[in-house]
Formats: C-alpha cells, sequence, structure tokens
C-alpha cells in the first residue's frame, strides 16, 4: 500500500521535474517546479518529517517560486520563444551528461560499502522501529519524541546543540536581504523616489553591513 | 513495518531527480530556468537527508534524538532561499544592463 502510494507520487514527481526542465513557457515550467516541489513535501511525509514538509510547502512554494515567477515576469521572458530553451550543440551532451550521472548514481546506490562494523543499508527495507520494545535499540524513546513532536524538538536543538549553525544562517539571511536590495537598486535612468521618507529613514540606520547600501541609496537623491 | 518502502526508492528518486536538474542546467540558456533546475538538484539532495536520518539507527541514546539530517535539511533550504533571492536579483541587474536573460549573452568577460 505505501509503496504503491509511493510509486505514484514519485513518478509524478519526477514528471513534473522533467517538465520544469523541458517546458517552453517559463511560467510552464514554474507551475511544474511547484509541482515538484509538491511532490517533495508529500516525500517528506512519507519520511514521517511532516515538520520539514510545511517548511517545504512555505518556503519553496510560498516564497521561492513566487520571487521566481515575479523575475520571469520582470525579465520578459514569459511567451516562450525557441531561444529560451536549448542551445543546439549543446542538446546532446548534456542529455548524456544527465543519463550518464543518473547511471552513475544507480551503481553507487546498488553497491554502495557499508562502513566497517555496521550493516550494508543497501538492502534496508525498514526503518527503525519507535514503538516501545525491550528488543529495541537504546534510545528509542528519544526517538520517538523526536519524530511525534518534531516543531519543539527542532526549536531546542536549534537552540542547544547547532546555536553556531543558526546564528550563521541568520546573518546568511541578513547579507542576502541587504546584498539583494544593493543589487537590484536602480543607480541612474529613475526619477527621483517619491517616499523620501522611507530613504531618509532608512539611511538614518547606523548599522554597520548596510553603510554601503546606504551610501548606493543616497547616490540618487542629488 | 513489514511492507515499508525500501531506503534506496527514496535514493533511486533522488538520483533521478538530481540527474534531471542537472540536464536542466546544462540544457537551458535562460538564466531563471538555471535558477529552477539548480532547485530541483537542492531538493533531491533534501530527499536524501531525510531519507538516511529516518533509516539510519541511532547509534547511542544521546545521538537518537539530535536529528541531524532535518537540521540540515531546514539549512539547505534557508541557503537556498537566499541564494534564490541574490540570484534574481544577479538576473534582473544583468536584464537591465544586457537586456537579455539569457547566459550566453553575458560573455563580456570572456576572451
Amino acid at each position: 500500500m505505501f509503496q504503491i502510494l509511493f510509486l505514484v507520487i514519485a513518478g509524478l514527481g519526477l514528471l513534473a521535474a522533467l517538465g520544469c526542465v523541458l517546458a517552453r513557457n517559463l511560467v510552464h515550467a514554474g507551475l511544474f517546479l511547484v509541482g515538484y516541489f509538491f511532490v517533495v513535501a508529500a516525500v517528506f511525509v512519507m519520511l514521517e518529517a511532516e515538520f520539514l514538509a510545511a517548511i517545504q510547502v512555505l518556503v519553496y512554494i510560498g516564497a521561492v517560486a513566487i520571487i521566481l515567477m515575479f523575475g520571469i515576469m520582470l525579465t520578459r521572458n514569459v511567451q516562450g520563444d525557441d531561444t529560451t530553451i536549448v542551445v543546439g550543440p549543446w542538446r546532446v551532451p548534456a542529455m548524456l551528461a544527465g543519463v550518464l550521472l543518473l547511471a552513475v548514481l544507480v551503481f553507487g546506490i546498488n553497491n554502495a560499502v557499508a562502513p566497517a562494523g555496521q550493516a550494508a543499508w543497501t538492502g534496508r527495507a525498514e526503518r527503525p522501529p519507535i514503538t516501545d520494545d525491550p528488543a529495541n535499540p537504546p534510545g528509542t524513546a528519544v526517538r520517538r519524541e523526536a519524530i511525534n513532536n518534531m516543531g519543539r524538538m527542532v526549536g531546542l536543538e536549534l537552540m542547544k546543540r547547532y546555536a553556531v549553525a543558526f546564528e550563521v544562517a541568520g546573518l546568511l539571511l541578513t547579507a542576502a536581504l541587504v546584498g539583494a536590495i544593493a543589487l537590484a537598486h536602480r543607480d541612474e535612468e529613475e526619477p527621483v523616489v517619491p517616499s523620501a521618507s522611507g530613504e531618509g529613514a532608512r539611511r538614518a540606520e547606523p548599522a554597520g553591513p548596510e553603510a554601503g547600501l546606504a551610501a548606493s541609496g543616497g547616490r540618487t537623491s542629488p | 513495518m513489514t511492507n515499508d518502502i525500501p531506503l534506496a526508492w527514496f535514493l533511486y528518486f533522488a538520483a533521478a531527480s538530481f540527474a534531471i536538474g542537472l540536464t536542466g542546467v546544462l540544457l537551458r540558456r535562460n538564466a531563471i530556468a538555471v535558477l529552477m533546475a539548480i532547485e530541483i538538484m537542492l531538493n533531491a539532495a533534501n530527499v536524501n537527508l531525510v531519507a538516511f536520518w529516518r533509516y539510519g539507527p541511532p547509534s547511542s541514546a544521546q545521538a537518537a534524538g539530535a536529528m541531524p539530517g532535518v537540521i540540515l535539511a531546514i539549512f539547505v533550504i534557508t541557503v537556498a532561499a537566499a541564494e534564490v533571492a541574490v540570484g534574481i536579483g544577479l538576473i534582473l541587474l544583468c536584464y537591465r544592463r544586457w537586456h537579455a536573460a539569457d547566459v550566453d549573452q553575458y560573455d563580456t568577460m570572456s576572451g
């Protein structure tokens, strides 16, 4: 039952990925990409990571896909002309590279070597159980708590064990925000921004990493 | 669970997705389509991370609740979102300068 469900979902996902890669119209490609994101969220649910599936739907479908759609519309390539898809002489090598990579990966999955002292994971058909059973390995209760209560446990882990990585991710998001605004900011050929008060308020902030942004924003007003 | 899904199926799905994404990166010439194919590859990597986390037996009682695969997948999603934001900004900048969104027309630095 689960296997049939997984095969159906995975097949739909691969079809959506192929459609995203091969669609001539870029908006259609973006919609295929949304379908693929949904399929990946469903696969996360089948792996009992429902919190991650929710994050996937929120971030990828709610943010990334919308940003990509905005990019498509701003660059005016909605009309799927033939020039947007494929460079002619590169078609065969690109397909060949994809097929060869798939062959190498499948070969690696089928012939994986287990680390010393552990059983090979190649033929592993069952995930470790999380029910109470004296035969279970140690830590089953902790893992059951982690799976059944994943949102809370992820928050605790981010605050305790992965605190440094969490801070670095926040710094990266701040840098990406400032960098994206500074990149997409128009320097010339635009009239003076009507909302000068917002610009002034942003320029008045003395934060360190935003100094470059404030400088580039100040160049437009004269 | 007796009729559980084998681990290798998830890996096959991720491998096929990754191959499709690589083909898309090489095949497309529109920069935004290249970004979409990169997103497909990142998602394939995420599926692998979560599958190995779920199917790997915990080595000790302390390591059982660590969820390294899930945490790493969350960080990958974070980095992917940041990358898309900066990438769209770069593409808009290049589009404004060259009036094209095709990666093979950005040849100012080619010799």
